[in-house]
């Protein structure tokens, strides 16, 4: 576990600096934050200039903006992490709400990604040319290559009008996670299936395989502990990076499916320059993503018995 | 050799095609989101405009941008992942937390940014896409380098005293090139969606430039009542998909 | 080689094959999708549940200085001293009776009696002032009654005063803004935010919200006015437009509102009732007067008259919009009826040649709009090409709105395509044509200025009667269309939508509650 600590040992440094990036990208945009707060609140299409220099004042953003970076830094690091701009509640209430829906459609659709991708992905190794690879094939260059907005609502119509089995739209119940769960796992568990396959195939071809095959292990033995094991960093790797699309990128999908997650909720912050919000609920995606990432790598270690050898010889 | 010999084909396909079909701007507010038919291939879209030639003149642009994006962000992705890869250990790791980071920070703001410096259009579009695309192939990258440098033929070249560039360039990358090329015809897929993100948000070519991603997101409102609008951009898009793939196996 | 070709191309058929069985499925999954009966037959069920799928979800926790006050007017759970009749005029909610005293810039409001909060406590003037007070109060009140120096005081235990700087023949409209709503004093009395849960007088009773994902109202059995048509409703706020006419298919819900055109056939085969009414919006082609070439009214007649504007509406938009003459359009008793002519590109060419913009000296000119709302790219693509068979080379740009705004107030811009409420917070139009069009007006995107016009502006504060003021903005309308001030395009139309249940009253000004007839039938 050691690995693990070395690995999130950068973590301060990296937080402090996505803190400086997420502070200053917004306010890069040159839009004027009061005047987008109420047009989100509002409706409001006149501008009014007395109420938004009342309102800049309420936001402390005549100050300088290093100013305004230590106050909320300094908040920050005290656990408060301010009011909404729009909505007045507290961010840590509108980010942890919103993580914890995004978070568990993420949990969802990597885990049903993988359980389906990976195993698809050895099978289809293992017999190259047939009609399972090729039908693999076919399934997961459709699965990288249409957009959201345009699965979701075919879902919706086949699923939820058609056959009736899971509700439209809403969210609250498990039968609300399915159609979102299998919109979002649909590019993962391709991607999954393909690298898994390509991984495979190429270290099937490889010496000690083969050298073990001529000892007489069975093919299946082989497949698993030698093709897939490797495979699998290859995808472990590629879930950290999804995980951060997913948490935060979502949006398409929160939209169609009405559902209240990050995603959806920083796309509305960022539209409505809703400062507090964007610059929390980034970091915590950053926090997530990178922790993730280092987890991620601890598990290649576990499963990859070379990475582990030259690991410990440092 | 039939590949390359289909791809030339294609290329040409789409230099002269544009010719012989109708322009792609042109509108026809009496033709409004037709059916395919002989006049019109693959219908109109809802202002009149022909979408097999949308189709066809929007390919140069959609392919080429999405081949210069995969170019450039895997030529830069795949150089940090190789540095950082070799030389793991704090450093490396430190340099593997900053590629998190930034492919954590969400591409809408890049794209606003992007938007207010250049202008909106393309070139705003491609600014965005770019400063975080090549994430994932530097942690691929990074990935891969780790687990190949311990191996022994590695062991072996820096013991005969090759140097570090060659090590990289000519061992780690040779070996790890198949699983890389593989993954950047993936990316291709990737990053046209990531346009017809974008675009579906309102960033990218103005009207009436036509683009796949573009003319996805146009036609989503119609997706029931008028499905050729979104089946005709995303079917070149699978198949498209489908090449890449086709050729990173081929390479791989 | 040939293996991998075959693959590729079995790669390529699979798909084709995967992406075809999609669509035959949603083609049999869009045949049986209807369900349920039909919105006027079949027997009501006053004391069913009601679920129903809404367009806007609460801005700001339904505070009531944002626009969440007139969402909760709409939903049925809050009510303010009066609201608008069919005729646009004042009508009584909670205030029964009013009246100009003897000091002109004070009105008297008597209060209805019997009226209690859903909390059990009565509705006296004290309650009235401390909501309004708070509201008044607040960094940003609402439009309103912002900058009329708004006083209000409790006249005896069944009246309110209201007074405001300068005499004010719209007070009682203003009251009928759904921000100036009434809530119980104890959801005052913790400070900050006002708690809108079983504190208003409505119909409904707001019994539990989710954010912004859906809230949950409950029949009030102790209204004073006609009973909610359900027993209760589950809110669903969905913001695509699309996911909100597949759940009214499924039978998820049984209204909806704001429905993509593209739906509204597939919505009738499934047996729902749809409704199409004006809205009070324009969508217009604001034209920059205050530098070439728009400062020519010869260029601006010739770019209305190379906009076909029948063509966009019924063809373009698919019927989802109305052709405008004028500003305000069939929404209100005062717009235009009467549809424009359609394009005269000959005209336009001619114009173009007198302002000295002929074949030799073409104009180029820049579009801006934006994409948040659907219908405004499209309509920027359409007018790009009818201009440019006029001559007029058009340069399309869609960006945020946001960014671009100071430039466009700046007047640096050429064109811009803007969607336009102009009833913004109470049925009066004079705000939105003293802010858009005087000289001095805060939102003068056009550059306009004209002193006849700020003269006929300036007859409005007089004038009480309500039938005189609507007549003057008639005229202010036709002066606008008389001098080419920006182009009206289309007034978008409202949908809506029941499929299970009935009673939904069409209402352009979205003045009304809209939740409380509805019941559930079959």
């Amino acid at each position: 576990m050691s690995a693990l600590l070395r690995r999130l040992a950068p973590l301060p440094f990296v937080l402090l600096a996505a803190s400086v990036l997420v502070f200053a990208l917004p306010r890069l945009t040159g839009v004027d934050v009061p005047r987008a707060v109420l047009r989100a609140r509002t409706a409001d299409a006149v501008p009014d200039p007395e109420v938004q220099a009342r309102v800049a004042a309420e936001f402390g953003l005549n100050d300088s903006a290093v100013v305004q970076y230590l106050r909320w830094l300094g908040a920050a690091l005290r656990g408060d992490l301010g009011f909404s701009f729009v909505t007045r509640q507290p961010v840590a209430e509108v980010v942890g709400d919103g993580l914890a829906v995004s978070g568990v459609l993420t949990v969802l659709a990597l885990g049903l990604a993988a359980s389906i991708g990976v195993p698809a992905g050895v099978y289809a190794a293992s017999r190259p040319g047939g009609l399972l690879d090729r039908g693999l094939s076919a399934a997961g260059i459709v699965g990288v290559s249409v957009p959201e907005f345009v699965l979701a609502p075919w879902l919706v119509l086949v699923l939820a009008v058609g056959l009736g089995v899971v509700p439209a739209v809403g969210w609250g119940g498990p039968q609300h996670v399915v159609l979102p769960v299998l919109t979002l796992a649909a590019y993962p568990g391709a991607l999954a299936a393909q690298l898994v396959r390509a991984e495979t195939v190429e270290v099937l071809g490889r010496d000690h395989v083969r050298l073990a095959r001529a000892k007489g292990l069975s093919p299946g033995r082989v497949l698993w502990r030698h093709g897939a094991r490797l495979a699998t960093t290859s995808v472990t790797s590629l879930s950290a990076m999804v995980v951060a699309g997913l948490l935060g990128g979502s949006v398409v999908v929160e939209v169609v499916f009405g559902i209240p997650g990050l995603g959806r909720g920083l796309y509305d912050a960022v539209l409505a320059q809703d400062l507090p919000v964007i610059q929390a609920a980034t970091l915590a995606v950053v926090v997530v993503a990178v922790s993730a990432g280092a987890v991620v790598e601890v598990l290649a270690l576990v499963l990859d018995p070379v990475a582990r050898n030259r690991e410990e010889s440092r | 050799m039939r590949a390359w010999l289909g791809g030339i084909a294609a290329a040409l396909l789409l230099v002269v095609a544009p010719l012989a079909l109708p322009d792609p701007v042109a509108t026809d507010f009496g033709a409004i989101l037709a059916p395919p038919s002989a006049e019109h291939l693959l219908g109109t879209d809802q202002v009149g405009r022909d979408v097999l030639a949308r189709l066809v003149v929007g390919a140069r642009l959609t392919l080429g941008t999405t081949l210069l994006t995969v170019l450039v962000t895997g030529v830069v992705g795949i150089a940090v992942g190789l540095a950082a890869g070799y030389r793991a250990g704090p450093v490396g790791g430190l340099v593997l937390r900053f590629v998190d980071l930034l492919a954590a920070l969400p591409i809408v703001l890049f794209g606003l940014l992007a938007t207010l410096v250049l202008g909106p259009g393309l070139g705003s579009l491609l600014a965005a896409v770019w400063l975080v695309g090549w994430t994932p192939f530097a942690r691929q990258t990074y990935q891969l380098t780790v687990a190949e440098a311990g191996r022994e033929y590695v062991e072996g070249a820096v013991a005969l005293g090759a140097g570090t560039a060659r090590v990289l360039g000519v061992h780690v990358l040779r070996n790890i090139a198949p699983a890389l090329v593989a993954h950047a015809c993936l990316r291709f897929a990737g990053t046209l969606l990531t346009v017809s993100g974008l675009s579906f948000l309102g960033l990218g070519v103005q009207p009436p430039t036509p683009e796949w991603g573009a003319m996805v997101a146009e036609g989503r409102e119609f997706v029931f009542a008028a499905p050729h609008l979104v089946l005709a951009p995303s079917l070149a898009v699978v198949l498209v998909a489908g090449a890449a793939t086709a050729l990173g196996r081929r390479l791989g | 080689m040939g293996r991998i070709g075959t693959r590729a191309a079995a790669a390529c058929v699979g798909a084709l094959v995967a992406l075809v069985a999609l669509v035959a499925l949603t083609a049999c999954g869009g045949g049986a999708g209807s369900t349920g009966s039909t919105g006027a037959t079949g027997t009501t069920q006053p004391d069913a549940a009601l679920a129903v799928a809404l367009q806007f979800p609460p801005r700001a926790a339904y505070a009531f200085d944002a626009d969440d006050g007139a969402r909760l007017m709409t939903l049925g759970v809050a009510e303010t001293l009066t609201t608008v009749d069919d005729r646009v005029q004042p009508a009584p909610m909670l205030a029964t009776g009013w009246e100009q005293t003897a000091d002109p810039r004070t009105w008297r409001f008597t209060l209805r009696e019997g009226v209690t909060f859903h909390d059990g406590t009565p509705l006296t003037a004290d309650a009235v002032v401390t909501a309004l007070s708070h509201v008044a109060g607040v960094t940003s009140p609402p439009r309103a009654i912002r900058g009329i120096g708004f006083r209000i005081a409790a006249d005896g235990p069944g009246a309110v005063l209201i007074t405001t700087a300068e005499p004010d023949p719209v007070v009682p409209l203003r009251m009928s803004s759904g921000n100036l709503g009434i809530l119980a004093p104890s959801a005052y009395a913790a400070g900050g935010q006002p708690t809108v849960l079983r504190t208003a007088t409505g119909p409904y009773v707001l019994d539990a919200v989710n954010g912004t994902d859906s809230a949950v109202l409950v029949r009030n059995d102790s209204y004073w006015g006609e009973r909610a048509g359900a027993a209760t409703v589950t809110v669903r706020y969905v913001t695509d437009p699309q996911s909100r006419a597949l759940a009214l298919q499924s039978g998820d819900v049984q209204f909806a509102e704001g429905l993509p055109g593209a739906s509204l056939d597939q919505l009738r085969s499934a047996g729902a009732d749809v409704v199409e009414y004006p809205a009070a919006r324009t969508v217009e082609l604001l034209l920059n007067q205050s530098a070439p070439p728009f400062a020519d009214i010869r260029v601006r007649q010739a770019v209305t008259a190379a906009i076909d504007r029948p063509v966009l509406a019924s063809q373009v938009l698919g019927g989802a919009a109305a052709p405008a003459s004028d500003l305000f359009g069939a929404a209100v008793p005062w717009g235009a009826t009467s549809p424009p002519s359609g394009a005269d590109v000959e005209r336009a060419k001619a114009l173009l040649a007198e302002a000295g913009h002929g074949p030799a000296d073409p104009l180029t000119v820049r579009l801006w709009t934006f994409p948040n709302r659907p219908e405004m790219p499209v309509l920027a693509t359409a007018i790009q090409s009818m201009l440019g068979r006029a001559g007029i080379t058009v340069d399309v740009q869609v960006g945020d709105y946001a960014a671009r705004e100071p430039e466009i107030l700046a007047g640096r811009y050429d064109m811009f395509l803007n969607s336009r409420s102009y009833l913004s917070d109470y049925a009066d139009a004079t705000s939105t044509l003293t802010s858009d069009y005087t000289c001095g007006g805060s939102y003068n995107i056009d550059q306009y200025c004209s002193p006849a016009y700020d003269a006929l502006i300036d007859r409005l504060p007089g004038i009480t009667d309500p039938a005189q003021r609507q007549a003057l903005f008639a005229e202010a309308a036709r002066m606008l269309t008389d001098e080419v001030v920006g182009v009206m395009v289309v007034h978008p139309l409202n949908t809506a939508a029941t499929n299970g249940a009935t009673g939904f009253v069409a209402d352009p000004l979205s003045a009304k509650p809209v939740l409380p007839g509805l019941t559930r039938t079959g």
